[in-house]
Parts: C-alpha cells; sequence; structure tokens
C-alpha cells in the first residue's frame, strides 16, 4: 500500500518535472487549453445570465381582460362570473384600476409622471390563466370575451414567452455542441502532446520495462502529466471566463436602470467552478491514456 | 530454480531461435551458456528473465509457469530477476546513480532507503566515485559494471547475464567475472552467456552448450 502511494508520488513528481523542464511549452500549451475551454464557459455564462434575467418574466399562457374606463362594480363582477365559468380557465385575477396604478407608480420610473395626472388612465383588468396553449382555442376565448358588454380590450400576448423558451433550448444545444466540439479538441490536443513525450521516452520506457516496470507503471506519469495540464487548462478557462464576464458585467450593469428587469451576468456557482476545473483534469487524463494505450501498443508490436 | 521444457521459441518471420530445449538450473548454482553468434543464448536467458514468452514448451522459474502469467505479473516477476544487457540498455541522459536507482524507482523504494541501496551496488561494482557521472563518460567497462550494478541493487533472486565480458579487455573481463563469482558464492542463481574461453575457465561452473537452438551439452544439474 505505502508503496503503491509512493509509486503515485514518483508518477506525480515525474509529471512535474517534465512540465518544468519546458516551462514555456507547458504553459502555451496550457494556455491553450485554457482558451479553447473557456470559449464554450462564456457562451454557457451568457445563456445562463439571459436564463436568469427571463426568469423573472411571466411565461405563463394567460389573456388580460381590461375593462372600459367607465365599467362600474357590478360589471366588473359580471365580465368576472363570465370569465370563471369558461372551462379552458384555471384562475382570474381581478386588478382593480387603483391597485394597477400603484404598482405601475413602484415598478418603474414613472412615478413622478402618473402622480402628475388629475385622474387614474388605467383600467380595471383581469389577468386570466389558461389551461391550453392552443392558439386556436384562445382565439375563440378571446373573441368571445371581447363581445362581451364593457370590456374594451382582450390581449392574449404571450406566444412570446413560448419562442423565448424556444431560443433559450436552442442556445443550450449550440453551447452544447461547442462544449462537446472543444472538449474533444481538448482531450486529442492533450493526447498528442502526450504522445510526443512518449515517443522522446521510448528508450527509458523500453528499458523500464525490460527491469519489470509494468504497463501501469509506466503509463502512470503521463497519466498525471495529461491530468495536470487539463487540471491547470480548467483553472485557466476559469479564470479567463471569470475576467470576460467581470467585462461584460460592468456594462450591463449600467442598462439596467434603463428596463424594467434586472440584468447582471451570472457566473459559475462553486459547484460548477469545481466541475468546470475536475471536467478539464478529466479531459486531459483521458486524452493522455489514449496516446499512451496506443503508443505501448505499438512499442509491444515493434518487439 | 529455472526448468526450461521441451521450449521452442519461433520469431515472426520465421527464424526457429530454440527448438525443444530442456534444461534446469537449481537454486544457487551458477551455469554458463555457450554456443555461438545465433546459437539461441540470448534467447534463452530473455526466456528465462520473463522478457520474453516460448512459442512452445514451458519455462519454470520458481516454480511460477512464465507461459501461463499476465504480463503485468511477469513483470513484476522481473523486479526479481537482474538482467545484464549485451549492449548495457543504459539511460545516457541520466547518472549513473539515476540508472542504477530505476529498478528501486519502479518498485516503489522510498528514497532513503533507494540511496541507501544503489550506493551499495555502485560500490559493490566499485563505482561509487563515479555515481554523478554520465554515462557516455564511462569507459566500457565501467559501462558494463555500472549494468551489473543495476542488476543487482533489487537484490535479485536469479542474476541473468547476456555476454558480460564481450568487448572487454582482459582485465576488465576477469574482474566483471569475479563479480559474478561473488554473487555466486552469497547464494543467487547466476545464468550466464558467454563464448570467451578464459572466463569459463575463470568460473569453473557448469556448461550447457547451444548449436543451432538445439541443446548440446549439459541439460541437467
Amino acid at each position: 500500500m505505502i508503496r503503491s502511494l509512493r509509486r503515485h508520488g514518483h508518477a506525480l513528481a515525474d509529471a512535474l518535472r517534465r512540465m518544468g523542464a519546458q516551462p514555456v511549452a507547458s504553459l502555451l500549451s496550457i494556455v491553450v487549453l485554457g482558451v479553447a475551454i473557456a470559449l464554450p464557459v462564456v457562451a454557457a455564462v451568457m445563456l445562463k445570465s439571459v436564463a436568469a434575467t427571463t426568469a423573472s418574466f411571466d411565461t405563463e399562457p394567460h389573456v388580460n381582460v381590461y375593462l372600459a374606463l367607465d365599467a362600474g362594480d357590478a360589471d366588473a363582477k359580471r365580465v368576472g362570473d363570465t370569465l370563471r365559468s369558461s372551462p379552458d380557465v384555471t384562475g382570474v385575477r381581478f386588478i382593480p384600476r387603483a391597485e394597477a396604478l400603484a404598482e405601475l407608480q413602484t415598478t418603474t420610473h414613472l412615478a413622478e409622471l402618473l402622480g402628475s395626472l388629475d385622474k387614474n388612465p388605467l383600467p380595471d383588468a383581469f389577468t386570466v390563466r389558461m389551461r391550453t396553449t392552443d392558439g386556436a382555442r384562445i382565439g375563440a376565448a378571446r373573441a368571445a370575451w371581447s363581445a362581451l358588454p364593457k370590456v374594451d380590450q382582450v390581449v392574449a400576448d404571450f406566444e412570446w414567452s413560448d419562442r423565448l423558451a424556444r431560443w433559450a433550448r436552442f442556445g443550450e444545444r449550440v453551447v452544447i455542441g461547442i462544449a462537446v466540439l472543444l472538449g474533444g479538441a481538448v482531450a486529442f490536443i492533450v493526447a498528442h502532446l502526450i504522445r510526443l513525450q512518449v515517443l522522446t521516452q521510448r528508450e527509458e520506457i523500453e528499458v523500464s520495462q525490460l527491469i519489470g516496470a509494468t504497463a501501469g507503471d509506466v503509463r502512470r506519469p503521463f497519466l498525471y502529466h495529461g491530468a495536470l495540464q487539463g487540471l491547470l487548462a480548467g483553472a485557466t478557462a476559469w479564470g479567463l471566463a471569470a475576467a470576460v464576464a467581470a467585462w461584460l458585467s460592468a456594462e450591463l450593469l449600467a442598462l439596467t436602470p434603463t428596463y424594467a428587469a434586472e440584468l447582471k451576468v451570472v457566473f459559475l456557482t462553486p459547484i460548477e467552478r469545481l466541475a468546470l476545473v475536475g471536467g478539464a483534469a478529466a479531459l486531459g487524463l483521458l486524452g493522455a491514456w489514449l496516446a499512451v494505450s496506443r503508443e505501448l501498443r505499438r512499442f509491444a508490436t515493434d518487439r | 530454480m529455472i526448468r526450461f521444457s521441451s521450449v521452442a521459441k519461433r520469431y515472426p518471420g520465421g527464424l526457429e531461435a530454440l527448438r525443444g530445449v530442456s534444461l534446469e538450473v537449481g537454486d544457487g548454482e551458477m551455469v554458463a551458456i555457450t554456443g555461438h553468434s545465433g546459437a539461441g543464448k540470448s534467447t534463452l536467458l530473455r526466456l528465462a528473465a520473463g522478457i520474453e514468452r516460448a512459442s512452445s514448451g514451458s519455462v519454470v522459474v520458481n516454480g511460477q509457469n512464465l507461459g501461463a502469467m499476465h504480463e503485468t505479473a511477469l513483470a513484476v516477476l522481473r523486479r526479481r530477476v537482474g538482467f545484464v544487457f549485451q549492449d548495457h540498455k543504459l539511460l545516457y541522459d541520466r547518472s549513473a546513480y539515476e540508472n542504477v536507482a530505476l529498478p528501486l524507482r519502479i518498485a516503489g523504494f522510498a528514497r532513503d532507503e533507494a540511496a541507501r541501496r544503489v550506493r551499495a551496488a555502485l560500490d559493490k561494482v566499485g563505482l561509487l566515485a563515479r555515481e554523478k557521472a554520465m554515462p557516455v563518460a564511462l569507459s566500457g567497462g565501467e559501462q558494463q559494471r555500472l549494468c551489473i550494478a543495476r542488476a543487482i541493487v533489487n537484490r535479485p533472486m536469479i542474476l541473468v547475464a547476456d555476454e558480460p565480458t564481450g568487448n572487454l579487455d582482459a582485465d576488465y573481463a576477469r574482474a566483471i567475472i569475479d563479480l559474478f563469482a561473488s554473487f555466486h558464492q552469497v547464494g543467487v542463481t547466476v545464468v550466464l552467456a558467454t563464448h570467451d574461453e578464459a572466463s569459463l575457465a575463470r568460473l569453473g561452473c557448469r556448461r550447457v552448450a547451444l548449436a543451432a537452438g538445439l541443446l548440446a551439452q549439459g541439460g541437467s544439474a
């Protein structure tokens, strides 16, 4: 057990020695890998930020029914009863005009303007939650409710949320596609670098095998080398992505007062950061494994 | 003990290096394998050390049938067999010390224990003062002794040497042969291949002669 741990210690020391022996080449490799990993990470951060912003939007299917400005309480009760009796409706919320005005004053920067008006320009309204997203059925309900007395306008404007969700899914797929492609590239770049290392140390490998090194003994330092390269590249990608996120965040925060929604860059959580670095190390390990296994098979065939 | 039973070795391309060789080497025995170039001496040694596998027949070392062993187990067995290669197989970008330390590093020895053993092995072959030298700075005889130090550093149960005195002048050759005799005296099984008559006379051990892959003389202890 102790000897086995010591072998791992030797292998790790070997890997560090190899990296230290060519510091510039090692650094360049790590930066190239880090940039490759950072690209999908930045894209994922942007997608996550958009998702966080749009999460505050109300995307459930609903219809807003606005009453005429001269509608009274009896009219509102009658219209509300009609809406609730519809089989496609799951809930009806009445928003009195005074409440609507108060909400508008607190959630926008129009308070001063609204306060200067002589009378409330907003009508009483109903927000009607629908059971269906079927356009034909909602269209029929909208037409029927528009014909009700004292109903001024019926708005069913939620198709944008469905489109938004589709764009979000499309964005996710783009990010996953880029991540898979660049992840594969990282594994192959590491494999190529490790393969060159194996070839330059072919003599040492062959002598080691003659005097008792197992395939595992030969493979171990290269695996540590690949994993270390991946680990450092993952950490580099984290740093690069964080720098890009901070750069974008400053500009985005300046835009927030212009819009009702809060706009901000949402960076990776601690777990996601660990997964990023661990995943990059795993890719490095995979690349090294592929390269060493292939070269060892070739050496055995040559013998 | 090493036992060869009807061992044949054919290489890709059809070269038949050994044909039906049966041979026993007892524990602590010293045996010299003789024969002309191409007789199969090196192949026999490589089979005994688990570096190659027999095409047919069986090679048993200390009760273990090498043909039935997994590659990893065979590699572990090689740690207990010291092999002195004809072409030294030294690492020319490593110092004498690092070359000798290599088997201990593979076996996972602690740094202090490895240093103690490496220095003892270098001392045994008379190279302690050259531990920092690179192999290219050593003479042919010193390189051969360095190779012997690497072979004995792991305290092997069996020491195998392929033409250890080849290309050495008489004085160096005598010193090398005396080294092997000293290992034999402390109970190590020694199998060496040579066609140097002076060395054979000095060793005074059992001879096994090979000719064209066949056993010509001295198959049993």
